[in-house]
């Protein structure tokens, strides 16, 4: 019983492990291994042989930089009736404020003073509240806050310039740059191959240091958000190349630093730009984790 | 009187009891030999020795200070005054009949757009949330694989993904304003009173 129970056993293992297409020679050595009794003894030894060989995949770590918007987004046309909807409201359900007061009673003693049978002596004695009114007090403020030019929250110039980080401050933007992979230039999220004796963190790190542009972020933890297992075209592919896994990780652009060269091939895209640049597969896979909300 | 009631009594009594209790009264004692058992009252240290004021005083002194003590302790545990919520308490200036705004009635088609604007705002606000949850989840379940996959290719690379990251928190960032912030702007020194009021338990 034991030795036709291994043999299913690995078979069902093999036929877990095709997805990855290993070449056909492994599998006689996992079936010769799989004769002994317990499936558990030959996923051990699978392990084993796993970690002696190394995986045909190459490694590389890929960081997803985000810069998180500046001003607040402009209001859908059912949010701006609704605002103002909610501000009449609450205007209906207030009391009058302490300025509001004040205008009324300015309003009254106008009146008073404008009426024929108006005597002086009447009046309270408060002559000195009577050199500022209440409107003169609004007029101010009304020209004080026109005298304040604030920066303009769109700058079409700017918005069109796919490069700089200044655009369309009202989303957030991903970082995307050309790199040639094999013989291709692509646009993809800057990337770096992995070295021996460094974490996929560090690895993301140092593809963000090699950008030409000074940029500073902040990785937020260890933990990779999204994976994309690329795989070379049949011909390429050798016994220990058969294509690369991309991790990638995510960070929060802190500070920009100067402005990059014109050259340089860096974009700065909002979500829905992406389709223009990425290639479908690669998109699939980095859409679920950019976050457009 | 007493004195010849004594008298009387001590020819009762048996001597040894008169001679204990004659050095007990004091000067009583001096003046007669007979001193009368029931208005004997004697505790043991006047028995024994005359009237010391040593070590057994001051016990008894500071005895009587603890118990004063815990009497001005009791005295003085008081419950804390409970610190008032100020926002809970409405000020006078609020409920003045003067400030109550003029009423405009609302026509009916303006109600009516209010409700049927509530109602399409819910609609709005609802899809926009099942919008989020989704993106959320999805985020999540793309960490989710990209882990597994992580896991099946190295090991040692799994654990280092695994382990907290300490230079993280605390992380700070500024929201976003509604107008994006000016370069060179020179803002004017805002000097204010802090009135808000202090209150010590």
């Amino acid at each position: 019983m034991a030795a036709p129970c291994g043999r299913m056993v690995s078979r069902s293992v093999i036929q877990f492990f095709c997805t990855f297409s290993r070449p056909k020679s492994r599998n006689v050595g996992f079936r010769q291994f799989g004769i002994s009794s317990a499936c558990r003894v030959t996923l051990k030894t699978k392990s084993v042989s796993e970690t002696a060989s190394p995986s045909p995949y190459g490694l590389a770590a890929a960081v997803y930089l985000q810069r998180l918007p500046v001003i607040s987004a402009d209001c859908s046309p059912i949010e701006q009736s609704f605002k103002d909807m909610m501000h009449q409201i609450e205007l209906e359900k207030s009391l009058l404020s302490d300025h509001e007061l004040r205008l009324i009673e300015d309003a009254e003693r106008l009146k008073r003073k404008q009426a024929d049978d108006y005597d002086s002596d009447e009046e309270d004695s408060h002559m000195d509240q009577d050199i500022v009114l209440t409107q003169d007090l609004e007029d101010s403020w009304e020209q004080k806050f026109r005298s304040f030019q604030p920066a303009p929250r769109v700058r079409d110039d700017v918005d069109k310039d796919m490069s700089s980080v200044q655009r369309c401050l009202a989303d957030s933007l991903v970082l995307v740059s050309e790199q040639t992979v094999g013989d291709q230039k692509l646009w993809l999220l800057p990337q770096m191959q992995w070295q021996e004796g460094e974490t996929l963190r560090q690895t993301a790190e140092r593809a963000l240091a090699s950008l030409p542009v000074g940029l500073k972020a902040t990785f937020l933890g260890n933990a990779p958000c999204g994976v994309y297992t690329y795989k070379l075209p049949k011909p390429l592919r050798t016994e220990s190349s058969l294509g690369t896994k991309v991790f990638f990780f995510k960070a929060i652009l802190s500070d920009s630093g100067p402005s990059a060269p014109p050259n340089s091939a860096l974009l700065w895209l909002k979500k829905s730009e992406l389709q223009g640049y990425l290639k479908p597969a690669y998109l699939m896979k980095v859409e679920r984790f950019i976050l457009d909300l | 009187m007493s004195l010849a009631f004594s008298r009387c009594i001590c020819r009762v009594l048996p001597q040894h009891i008169v001679q204990r209790s004659s050095l007990a009264e004091g000067h009583a004692a001096r003046t007669a030999l007979y001193v009368p058992a029931m208005t004997l009252r004697t505790t043991a240290p006047l028995r024994a020795e005359p009237k010391k004021k040593k070590k057994v005083d001051p016990k008894r002194e500071q005895m009587m200070r603890e118990r004063l003590k815990k009497k001005l302790k009791k005295l003085e545990k008081v419950p804390p005054e409970l610190i008032p919520i100020e926002d809970f308490i409405t000020p006078t200036k609020c409920l003045d009949e003067e400030r109550t705004r003029p009423i405009s009635a609302i026509s009916f088609e303006e109600s009516e757009r209010r409700a049927l604007l509530l109602k399409e705002w819910s609609r709005y606000k609802q899809k926009q949330h099942m919008a989020e949850m989704k993106a959320v989840e999805s985020a999540l379940e793309s960490q989710r694989e990209a882990l597994e996959e992580l896991k099946i290719t190295s090991e040692e690379l799994y654990q280092a993904a695994l382990k907290p990251d300490f230079t993280l928190l605390p992380f700070t960032h500024e929201g976003p304003a509604y107008t994006p912030p000016k370069s060179k702007y020179e803002a004017p020194d805002g000097k204010y009173t802090d009135t808000t009021r202090v209150y010590t338990q």
